[in-house]
Formats: structure tokens, C-alpha cells, sequence
């Protein structure tokens, strides 16, 4: 929201001119300060004391899952559009670069960028189908573009089924070599650009548009915003966002095959991961990233517990916070927000409801 | 062949109609898309192999003992998890539903294990001819317990007191409650009879796949694709959708190759939604009001 309200600092007011002045009210100081330590944080973590090779390994694959639910939170939280086939997505970006890899050798900034692109394709492609349906078709629809990837790649000789694609065991990136260590640093870059885009484009018009299309469709075509441009173009770019993880995944595991991408529960897997940090909030997938990849994880031999202890954290959160933990956990800190705004004499922005769908 | 693989395309499809028409009804009357739905049934198929194998009862009297307990399984699934939340947006419900899925193939794998299972078959192998088609005596068991469960249902539907007050809810939830139907009661119903459904979906597809954890995901998926050709709200239509997907993977299997056979029915599907986006029986009279 960039309204100057009659009380505003002058200061605000004058700057609108300036293209630094219109920065610095987008991307508000607090969210800069608490964006820029995590990012401090996760860039220092391989030089922390303890920190061993194994560690980045399993790091940089929780960085490529919140990118991942990124691109799903943009669909779910913000466009109100449900997606259970993004999992889809992440099997076309990791497919693209494996093979691109395999067969070419290319460098893996060129894998990247081709599984982001070739998913945001597709994504456009399907969202011209899917956008047409109410929401709970819309979710069956992708549950099955997620089951028909799975059954390509299953299937198609090209992608060797469950043998899968072997990559070599380091990455070629502008011409070094890189281990676990440079491709945490890959990941990480992937996920400061993803965030800063994201946070940029839910602030622009764009952004702007595809809200207003969540909280009332009708009033926001009445407006004369444009549903299916602004619709097929946030299905796209999720889609493009979760492609460059694929892409991201099958690089850092060297190894792409149909037992990880043929499978349909991942692409559910990112739906929570959204639920439980929170659809509408920045920082919700990046708990709920860490969330569903930790939690297997830590509880590698009791997979079955694992499972259970999803469900019932899903569930409680969904009881006892609908918007997700980090609406729970940010509540005091935009309460004070919304305080210092008022003072001076600005408006502050509603708050956050639930992950509101278009249809109810 | 043409008719054998039809007939036994029909004989899938009346076991995807049980998943299919169990979608319906718990879609219609709470706005749930249920995921757990087939982990219901896989319950049920456990249930059953544990009756059967470890207490060696009969068929019969362990068919019973796994309906009762599956459809007190939809019971406690309503009370525990859906009610608390049953006023929030689809997406809320959908996604509890997730979580039972997950606690559901946790228990499971915890319990039982994750390998597959063999389940007893209970029936003659040998394939008998009707109508010049042959066919295998389990597709026509099968057939017949699907068709018996569907009258059943009609009847609860057409006559019973607890099943007009169903349809009423379906039509007009806030209506029926001031009309002094027990809105609660009846969705605890829908749920309960959701169970119902997945222990016969379980009881009866165990024996052509296998038991364990997964078993039910992809019957699942099509019982999805058969409740969306219905609108989601149309329960001949479901079962229409069931047959027609029942067929055409079989025939695409027969003809193809089996792989293609899930691919299929997504085929079906994207064409169905692009064509009419609200399925092939449309929900339009619904939203009227």
C-alpha cells in the first residue's frame, strides 16, 4: 500500500518522484533488516564451527524445497489458486537440466535457467486449462497433471524410468568445478533472487491485481482487471519458480529419476509445506520448507512416525492456526507495526486473514 | 476380446464407483474433497486381512466386523478433525484431510508394514460365460456387490428419513437447518457413510491388487476423475464416470499397453474440464440461489 495519508513526513511525499524513494518505501526497512540477517545467516552457515559436508548437502536441499514452496505459496497464498500438481513442475525443471547435462554438458547456470523456462512454459500452457476451473476441480486437475508426469517419466524411454539419470558427481559452474559447498551458495543465490522477485512483484501491480482477484473476483473484473492475463501469468512464474528448484534438486543430488519425480505425494508434500508456515506470509515457506524436509529427515528410520507426526502437526496448525505458524509467530511484531504506522499518519496494510481461495 | 475387455473394465470400474460415489457425498453435503478416502478403504482392506488370516473367521462375519469398524473410523475422523474446523474455506478442509492421509499410511506402515500383502481370494478363478463373453467369477462377485451396495444407497436416498434430510442438506444447508434438520447429525452421517463405502471399496479391491500402505493411491485418482464427470455433485454421474474411466483404461491397457492405463484417465479428464469446466452433469443448478 502506497498511500501518503495528509499527516506523512514530507519527506515521503517528495520522494514519490525519485525511483530510491519508491524502493525504499517498497521494501520496507524491518522486512529489509529481517531479510537481510537470515540471508547473512544462511550465507555464513558453512563457515560455522561444526558444520560438516554432509550438512550443506541436506541444507541446500531445504533451500531448494522453500524455493519450491515459493512458487506454490505465490499460487496459494496470493492468486487463491489451489495447485496439488506442482510437484509436476519440479519433475519437468529437474528432468530439463539432467538432460540437458547428460546429453550437452552444459554449464549448470544454463540447466537452471532451461528448467526454469521450460516449466514456466508448460505452466502457461496449463494454466490456459486449468484457470477456467473452480477451485476444487482445479485441484483434481492438477493432481492429475502430477500423476500423468509421473507416468511419463515412468514410462517415455527418454527419461529411463526408475534407473534414472546419473549426473556426474560435481557441478560445472562458469567453468569451476563446484562440491556441496559452491552449490549451497548456487541454492542460496536461486533463493535471494526468488524472494527478493516475489517480494517485488506481490508489490507491483501485478501483484496488486492478482490479490484483488483472490479477495472478490467480480469486483476486480469490474475494475477492469484482467483475469485470465494476470491469472496465467502467476501460474506461470509459480510454475517457472518451482522449475528452477527442480532443476536446482536434480543438480545437487546428481541422480534424477522416476522413483523421486514419478511420485505424486511430493507434489503434495509442497501444499503443506505452504499450509503450515503460512501461504500469505513471506516467511511461510521457508518454515514450511524446513518443515516437511526435517522432519523425514531426522526421523529417517521411522518413516511411518514421520508421517504420522506430519499429519497431526498439519492438522493442529489448521485448528489453532489457519493462516499458518508465521502469522502466529508475527503477530506481535506487525501489531507494532501497524502501531508506529498509525503514528505517523500513515496507513497501515489490512491484515492478513487466512489463505483465502477464490471459490469458496 | 472386445467384450471381455469390456466386462471386465466395468467390473474396475464398479469398485472405482464405491471411491467415486463416497467423494460425492462427502463433497456435497461438507465442501471436503476427501484425500483420506481411499486411506479408509486401505484401513478397511487391513482390517479385514487382519480378521481373516489372524483370527480365521469367516468371510462373512469379517465383512461385517471391518464395515462397523471402518465407518466408526468416518465417525471419529468427523468429531475429531473436520468438526473443529468445518467452517473454514475448502482449501482448510482439504489439507486436514491430507493430514489424516498421512496419519492413516503412517498407522498403517506402522502397524502392518509397508511391504504388500497377498489377500485370500474368496472366490473360483475359473471363468464363467455370460452372454458370450467369458468372464472371471471375481468380476462378477465384484459386479454384484457394487450393484447391491448402489441399490442400498438409492433406497436410503429415495425412502429413509436420515437420507431425504441428506438431500436436503445437500440442496440448501441453512435452509434444512431451519427446517430442523440436525445439520450436525447428518454430516457425521456423510462421513460415517463415507466409511461404509471404503470398507466394501477395500474389502473388494484387496484381493485383485494387493494390501499394504499404497495400495489405494491410484484407485483413488480415478475415483476423483469419475466424481469430477459427475460435477462433484451428481451421483449417477459418478457412477457414470467410474464405468466410462473403467473401460476406457482397459481398453487403452488391452489395446496400447498397460502402462498408459493411468495416463488415461487424466487424458478424460482434461478433456472433460476444457470442454465443460463444471463436469458432464454441471453443478449450475446448485448455485442458482
Amino acid at each position: 500500500m502506497i498511500t501518503a495519508s495528509p499527516g506523512a513526513k514530507p519527506s515521503a511525499i517528495l520522494g514519490n518522484g525519485s525511483a530510491i524513494a519508491a524502493l525504499k518505501q517498497r521494501f520496507r526497512r524491518q522486512d529489509a533488516i529481517l531479510m537481510g540477517l537470515l540471508f547473512v545467516g544462511l550465507a555464513l552457515f558453512p563457515r560455522a564451527p561444526g558444520t560438516e559436508g554432509w550438512m550443506l548437502a541436506q541444507a541446500a536441499v531445504v533451500i531448494i524445497y522453500i524455493i519450491a514452496a515459493q512458487g506454490v505459496a505465490l499460487l496459494v497464498g496470493y492468486t487463491g489458486l489451489v495447485t496439488v500438481g506442482h510437484g509436476g513442475f519440479l519433475a519437468i525443471g529437474a528432468y530439463t537440466a539432467a538432460l540437458l547435462t547428460k546429453l550437452f554438458g552444459v554449464d549448470i547456470l544454463v540447466a537452471i535457467v532451461a528448467g526454469g523456462f521450460m516449466s514456466a512454459v508448460v505452466g502457461m500452457l496449463l494454466g490456459l486449462v486449468f484457470l477456467r476451473l473452480a477451485g476444487p476441480f482445479m485441484a483434481i486437475g492438477t493432481l492429475g497433471f502430477a500423476f500423468f508426469i509421473g507416468t511419463v517419466v515412468n514410462n517415455v524411454p527418454l527419461f529411463e524410468g526408475r534407473e534414472g539419470i546419473s549426473l556426474p558427481p560435481t557441478n560445472r559452474l562458469l567453468g569451476m568445478q563446484i562440491g556441496d559447498a559452491g552449490f549451497y551458495y548456487v541454492a542460496l543465490f536461486v533463493l535471494a533472487l526468488v524472494t527478493l522477485f516475489l517480494y517485488s512483484l506481490l508489490r507491483s501491480g501485478v501483484g496488486r491485481a492478482v490479490r484483488a482477484l483472490r479477495d472478490s473476483e467480480k469486483a476486480a473484473e469490474s475494475s477492469g482487471v484482467n483475469r485470465l492475463f494476470y491469472r496465467t501469468l502467476a501460474f506461470s512464474i509459480s510454475a517457472c519458480i518451482t522449475g528452477l528448484a527442480g532443476a536446482l534438486h536434480g543438480l545437487v543430488i546428481h541422480y534424477v529419476s522416476a522413483e523421486v519425480y514419478g511420485d505424486i505425494w511430493y507434489s503434495v508434500d509442497l501444499l503443506v509445506a505452504v499450509v503450515v508456515g503460512g501461504a500469505s506470509m513471506l516467511m511461510g515457506p521457508f518454515v514450511g520448507g524446513l518443515f516437511v524436509v526435517m522432519v523425514p529427515f531426522f526421523l529417517d528410520q521411522l518413516a511411518d512416525f514421520a508421517s504420522i507426526l506430519k499429519g497431526v502437526v498439519l492438522i493442529l496448525v489448521l485448528i489453532f492456526a489457519p493462516a499458518g505458524v508465521c502469522e502466529v509467530v508475527g503477530r506481535p511484531f506487525r501489531a507494532w507495526r501497524r502501531r508506529k504506522l498509525i503514528e505517523v499518519g500513515r496507513t497501515p496494510e489490512p491484515e492478513v486473514g487466512q489463505a483465502i481461495t477464490a471459490n469458496r | 476380446m472386445l467384450g471381455q475387455q469390456i466386462m471386465s473394465g466395468l467390473a474396475t470400474g464398479s469398485l472405482y464407483a464405491l471411491t467415486a460415489v463416497a467423494v460425492v457425498v462427502v463433497f456435497r453435503n461438507t465442501r471436503t474433497i476427501n484425500l483420506a478416502q481411499g486411506d479408509f478403504a486401505m484401513i478397511g482392506a487391513f482390517v479385514a486381512l487382519l480378521l481373516l488370516k489372524q483370527f480365521g473367521l469367516n468371510y462373512y462375519f469379517a465383512l461385517v466386523l471391518t464395515v462397523v469398524a471402518v465407518t466408526l473410523l468416518g465417525v471419529v475422523v468427523e468429531r475429531l478433525v473436520m468438526r473443529p474446523i468445518a467452517n473454514s474455506d475448502w482449501l482448510t478442509l482439504f489439507t486436514a484431510t491430507l493430514g489424516v492421509y498421512y496419519i492413516l499410511h503412517g498407522l498403517a506402515g506402522w502397524l502392518w508394514g509397508r511391504d504388500t500383502k497377498a489377500f485370500p481370494v474368496t472366490f473360483d478363478p475359473t471363468p464363467v460365460n455370460v452372454l458370450g463373453t467369458i468372464v472371471s467369477e471375481g468380476h462378477l462377485f465384484n459386479m454384484a456387490w457394487a450393484a447391491s451396495i448402489g441399490l442400498v444407497l438409492y433406497l436410503f436416498f429415495k425412502f429413509s428419513k436420515q437420507g431425504i434430510a441428506m438431500r436436503a442438506v445437500t440442496d440448501d444447508p441453512e435452509t434444512a437447518r431451519l427446517m430442523g434438520i440436525p445439520v450436525r447429525f447428518i454430516v457425521m452421517l456423510t462421513w460415517a457413510m463415507a466409511g461404509f463405502l471404503a470398507a466394501f471399496a477395500g474389502i473388494l479391491t484387496a484381493p485383485i491388487i494387493y494390501v499394504g500402505p499404497q495400495m489405494m493411491d491410484q484407485v483413488l485418482i480415478k475415483g476423483y476423475v469419475a466424481a469430477v464427470f459427475g460435477g462433484l455433485y451428481s451421483i449417477p454421474g459418478a457412477v457414470i464416470g467410474s464405468l466410462m474411466i473403467g473401460v476406457t483404461e482397459n481398453l487403452a491397457g488391452g489395446y496400447l499397453g498397460s502402462q498408459y492405463k493411468t495416463a488415461t484417465a487424466f487424458v478424460m479428464i482434461v478433456a472433460l474440464l476444457s470442454l465443460r469446466p463444471k463436469g458432464l452433469f454441471g453443478i449450475q443448478k446448485r448455485r442458482e440461489v
